[in-house]
């Protein structure tokens, strides 16, 4: 990896941790195909790598938000309980599929959660123009 | 879903908090990020067995990304949030075009 690729990563890692903040999605939406279409790595082994990025970013998250009182740990345990076993169960299940299967399995995902972030958007747009012209008239 | 799409599965996580346990938007997120942290350890670990993780390429992204996310929150209230969403989702459509079409 040249310098230059090294630092246009940092770079959209950045974009990635302030996209998760401001549309509430997570950071693997948007690395995954950032690594296959701009970085030509396989969709397995963008999947991968994203898998481990969230780790860390996810402690991030988790003590900003137990500063102010936001996690519990209880039922985070047993979500992760459950989804620990999922985690694995899905990660065989992609390792086991086709380059192009999981690569249109991951697009269709994608679709759903761009119809919500669209969805999303017009809602809050809506309210926004409501929450103004309440503001204009008081 | 998690291990299969290599995301952290808050997408699900979150509403099933909110409405089967009660909790808030808020705790709800804080929460899902504590299961986040070992599902991306296990997946992380099963596509590592097969050689399919970039560990230079995660540093360099987890660099970047931590570095980002405080500046996110931010500035989460000052943008106009409603058009903005609407422009990055019809992004993430294109995207998943991209995908389909290579």
């Amino acid at each position: 990896m040249t310098l230059a690729v090294a630092a246009g990563v940092v770079a959209f890692g950045v974009l990635v941790g302030l996209l998760s903040a401001l549309f509430g999605i997570g950071g693997g939406i948007a690395m995954v195909p950032f690594m296959v279409l701009l970085l030509d790595r396989s969709q397995h082994l963008a999947e991968g790598t994203s898998l481990l990025v969230i780790i860390p970013t996810a402690i991030a998250g988790v003590i900003a938000h137990h500063k102010r009182g936001y996690v519990s740990f209880e039922h985070g345990g047993i979500l992760a309980i459950g989804g620990v076993f999922g985690a694995f169960i899905g990660a065989k299940i992609a390792l086991s599929i086709d380059e192009e299967m999981l690569q249109t399995v991951f697009a269709i995902f994608l679709v759903l959660m761009g119809a919500r972030v669209i969805h999303d958007g017009r809602k809050t747009a809506v309210r926004e123009a409501a929450g103004s012209s309440e503001g204009s008239a008081t | 879903m998690s291990g299969l799409l290599g995301v952290g599965g808050g997408v699900v996580m979150v509403p099933l908090l909110v409405m089967a346990v009660g909790l808030t938007q808020h705790q709800a997120h804080a929460t899902s990020l504590a299961a986040v942290v070992l599902m991306g350890a296990v997946g992380a670990a099963t596509f590592g067995a097969e050689g399919e993780v970039d560990v230079p390429l995660a540093a360099l992204l987890a660099a970047g990304s931590l570095f980002g996310a405080p500046l996110g929150a931010r500035i989460m209230h000052r943008a106009a949030e409603g058009p903005l969403k609407v422009a990055f989702g019809v992004l993430m459509l294109v995207v998943a075009g991209m995908l389909l079409w290579t």
